[in-house]
């Protein structure tokens, strides 16, 4: 794991640690990338809690320590509370964790790990819990979520710790 | 064909698929978009490496895409036949293989990526090239494994 940047960051300008960050070396994708995960997270069908349950499994399996330690706080507020968070881990399917929340688990797992080897009965629950819509959108942020969680670590962004850091969630109204 | 059994407007089916959320996926076109039309990297670069992915994940609505910037620049169907055996190939350049090899662990294992492996492409790129040469490898990748989970591309 790289926790030193591999490329220097361009001089602090930014209002937030991502602009703040080498992303910020391409305004314009930075300012594209916001617009899709703003749209993503506030404008969309899925609840918060759902998707941030999606991305914090991410973050386990592909191993960010940023990503690991940021909660948004919509997710939170309806209800997401860390002793929910601490359940998205390997004995998952074990936990009192609700049956939405483990399938989303287990849909993230396949995403991450095994594209093609999604079984169908996977999928036909996938349609009896979510709508097309939700389930499109889930799916992109799932490739948002590993996307960029890989960026920070093939770059060094990762902090070597952090604490647990509650953080706006993207484009939601203050 | 697609699992989730319902589809909205579009040419493709990616498009049919994606449009279910019609404001997110113009949204992603508007970001995929740049690193074409912008140039922010070298496009041949961009090319194989999105190909290279589609290969990795058996991606086959990918493996099958070509962008015309790409060509235009020079990319040929021969060399494209040529990418699996790009590390003897001596059609690819000392900038190709590095962001090839960086592209493969990127999408098997970005922890195995070391400080070399980044030096190799850093090399040949500038900050600003590098940053949307990552940016590219993370939607190259999560949107190849978007569409072969959704039954899109595989």
């Amino acid at each position: 794991m790289a926790t030193t940047p591999r490329i220097a960051r361009p001089q602090a300008s930014g209002k937030d640690a991502i602009a703040n960050s080498v992303l910020a070396h391409q305004p314009r994708l930075l300012e594209a990338f916001r617009r899709l995960y703003g749209t993503l997270w506030s404008h969309g069908v899925l609840d918060h809690a759902t998707k941030e349950v999606a991305r914090l499994r991410n973050a386990r399996v592909t191993g960010c320590n940023y990503c690991r330690n940021v909660r948004f706080a919509g997710a939170r507020e309806s209800g997401l509370s860390e002793d929910l968070v601490a359940l998205i881990d390997d004995g998952f399917e074990h936990s009192p964790l609700n049956d939405r929340y483990k399938l989303v688990i287990r849909y993230a797992d396949h995403f991450l790990r095994d594209p093609h080897g999604m079984s169908a009965d996977l999928g036909a629950a996938m349609r009896r819990q979510f709508s097309g819509a939700e389930i499109v959108e889930l799916t992109a942020g799932l490739a948002l979520f590993m996307g960029f969680s890989k960026i920070a670590v093939v770059l060094g962004l990762e902090p070597a710790s952090m604490p647990t850091t509650v953080v706006a969630t993207p484009d939601w109204p203050a | 064909m697609t699992w989730i059994g319902e589809t909205a407007a579009g040419t493709t089916l990616f498009d049919r698929v994606f449009n279910l959320r019609p404001n997110l996926y113009a949204d992603y076109q508007r970001f995929a978009s740049l690193f074409w039309s912008e140039r922010l990297v070298d496009p041949v670069l961009l090319e194989l490496c999105r190909l290279r992915i589609a290969q990795l994940l058996r991606c086959e609505a990918e493996r099958c895409l070509r962008h015309a910037p790409a060509r235009a620049a020079g990319l040929t169907e021969d060399k494209i036949a040529a990418l699996p055996r790009w590390p003897a190939d001596p059609q690819f350049s000392a900038l190709e293989r590095a962001g090839l090899a960086f592209a493969e662990k990127f999408v098997i294992d970005p922890h195995a990526i070391t400080d070399d492996d980044a030096a190799a492409v850093t090399v040949h790129l500038s900050p600003a090239a590098m940053v949307a040469f990552t940016e590219a490898l993370a939607l190259f990748e999560g949107f190849a494994r978007f569409q072969v989970l959704l039954g899109i591309g595989a």
